[in-house]
């Protein structure tokens, strides 16, 4: 795998106007790596992932592109997120992300449904197309949104904990259509996950949040179990 | 049925209010659509409220400013124009900032702004009792002395405040349904926002100054929210709930001219009944009653 990296940022302060979560952070995404970001639940994961992907701006420093000016980057949000009072298909959540490529005011043309349908198809819910998203199970809802993420054409795609609410059996089939996605489009993915199968099974680099700091590396060394019980302040 | 022909003969004496009933019946619920999904109903509520203050300023200009208030028709009908829609923009522009700010309660403010809004109102008129009863007129939704140019005014308003929301429907959708999605796609979502909250103070403004709150925010809610309970997807819900406002506002006006009713509240009335048929008819008690056992 190319060691290139694709996303950097050096001494980078991360958080709101009125406060700051992580600061003086160092992180690098490497190009076709499947990233894997740990942390508790308030470790500023979330923070960084918004930082990432242009939803807040940096306090200090700046998040760097390499090869790219601005990439299009695919993002999976928590499937909660979305309110499900507007009456949208699955078909429709997903042409949401060629909204650049389309010409305003026209009906969408047919090569960006078809596109949409062969992402909707490729996770696995092709035949879920029509129905009202707001109705599907989350399982469906994250394999839309996945769908979604994929339509846009992305050079990085960002997925923010996509089987929280998710039962148990539809969260394994979820994760391991990322690891075929990864494995067969060379996209690079940065996921946060809870997960530490997928972790170990699929991820080529982690990244974990504790206590402000960030430590990155991979799988072997940061999943090992010594390494795990220490983050997790088993010992 | 003569009834009827009577009120769609093309030299029909109330044409004018017919065709701006239709016209609001038609524009109204397609901005209100995005009222109901953002879930600022309340805002619909809201902002009539504050634009007919808009109208009860202007009407009372001359006692505030003395004799110099023209009793010109058509400049009084400009000046009126220009508070309904200065303070519907006002309005809707620091309702939008403070949402985004997200200071305080959103139910709290609109609450607020309504009863202060009526308060207001009331108190600028109640040294002006011509101007008062202009007012209550336009506050009752009695649409009868529609001018030609105040239909044309309205007409090309409503189709300008329309054709921009069509033409970028797709971008509206995108930035009330996931702003997050819209600014990683880089569309500036604040700037989207402000033109949609734009367009919902153009056609209240409007609305408002031609058949009163009433009916504007009757319009804006109830037709969305009846579509609403059946609608599969956006295009039904857009279509339906201008169908339903074309349809309340005819059967308003027929119901108003065969019984003598006022206008507005007819419409609205017919709206209510609608939204509770509708209300029974998706209920889920009654569903599975009407659902055939497999």
């Amino acid at each position: 795998m190319s060691q290139d990296w694709t996303i950097r940022l050096r001494g980078v302060a991360v958080g709101y106007r009125e406060r700051t979560v992580l600061s003086d952070l160092d992180f690098t995404l490497l190009q076709g790596s499947f990233t894997a970001l740990l942390g508790a639940n308030g470790s500023g994961k979330s923070t960084l992932l918004k930082t990432i992907l242009g939803l807040l701006p940096a306090l200090q420093g700046a998040v760097e592109f390499r090869h790219i000016a601005s990439p299009v980057i695919g993002y999976v949000p928590q499937q909660e997120q979305l309110d499900a009072n507007y009456p949208l298909s699955a078909l429709d959540v997903v042409l949401m992300a060629t909204h650049a490529r389309l010409s305003t005011g026209l009906a969408v043309p047919v090569a960006e449904r078809a596109l949409a349908m062969e992402c909707l198809q490729a996770t696995g819910v092709g035949e879920l197309a029509d129905r009202r998203f707001a109705k599907l199970s989350g399982g469906q809802k994250q394999r839309v949104l996945i769908a979604r993420a994929l339509a846009a054409r992305p050079d990085i795609l960002v997925l923010d904990e996509p089987t929280s609410g998710v039962d148990a059996s539809a969260t394994g089939a979820i994760l391991e259509m990322l690891g075929d996605i990864h494995r067969e489009r060379h996209l690079t993915i940065l996921l946060v996950t809870h997960d530490f199968g997928i972790v170990r099974r699929h991820a080529t680099r982690v990244a974990w949040l504790r206590h402000g700091q960030l430590t990155e590396g991979v799988p072997a060394e940061l999943m090992s179990p010594e390494h795990v019980a220490r983050m997790l302040e088993l010992t | 049925m003569e009834t009827l022909r009577e009120i769609l003969a093309p030299d029909f004496l109330l044409r004018n209010s017919l065709y701006t009933s239709l016209l609001v019946g038609l524009a109204c619920p397609l901005v209100g659509v995005f009222l109901v999904l953002r879930r600022l109903a309340f805002l619909g509520v809201a902002l009539p409220q504050i634009s007919s203050t808009g109208v009860a300023l202007a009407l009372s200009l001359h006692v505030w400013f003395g004799p110099s208030h023209s009793h010109d028709h058509g400049t009084n009908q400009t000046v009126a124009f220009i508070g309904a829609f200065t303070f519907s923009l006002l309005a809707v522009i620091a309702l939008a900032f403070l949402e985004r700010r997200r200071d305080g309660r959103t139910d709290g403010r609109l609450g607020a702004a309504y009863v202060v809004a009526t308060a207001v109102s009331i108190l600028l008129l109640a040294k002006c009792p011509q101007a008062e009863q202009s007012w209550l007129t336009l506050f009752k939704g009695e649409i009868i002395a529609v001018t030609t140019g105040e239909l044309w005014q309205t007409f090309v308003l409503l189709a300008l405040m329309l054709t921009v929301l069509g033409w970028h429907r797709r971008t509206f959708l995108l930035v009330s349904f996931d702003p997050d999605l819209a600014t990683i796609l880089k569309v500036p979502v604040n700037r989207w926002n402000l033109i949609l909250f734009l367009l919902i103070g153009l056609t209240v403004g409007v609305s408002v100054l031609v058949v009163g709150p009433l009916i504007t925010f009757g319009f804006m809610l109830v037709p969305p929210l009846i579509a609403h309970r059946f609608a599969d997807n956006m295009q039904q819900l857009t279509i339906w709930s201008a169908i339903i406002g074309v349809l309340a506002a005819f059967a308003g006006f027929y119901a108003a001219y065969v019984w003598d009713l006022p206008v507005g509240p007819a419409s609205v009335g017919l709206l209510g009944l609608a939204y509770m048929v509708a209300f029974i008819a998706t209920a889920r008690p009654f569903q599975r009653a009407i659902t055939p056992a497999n």
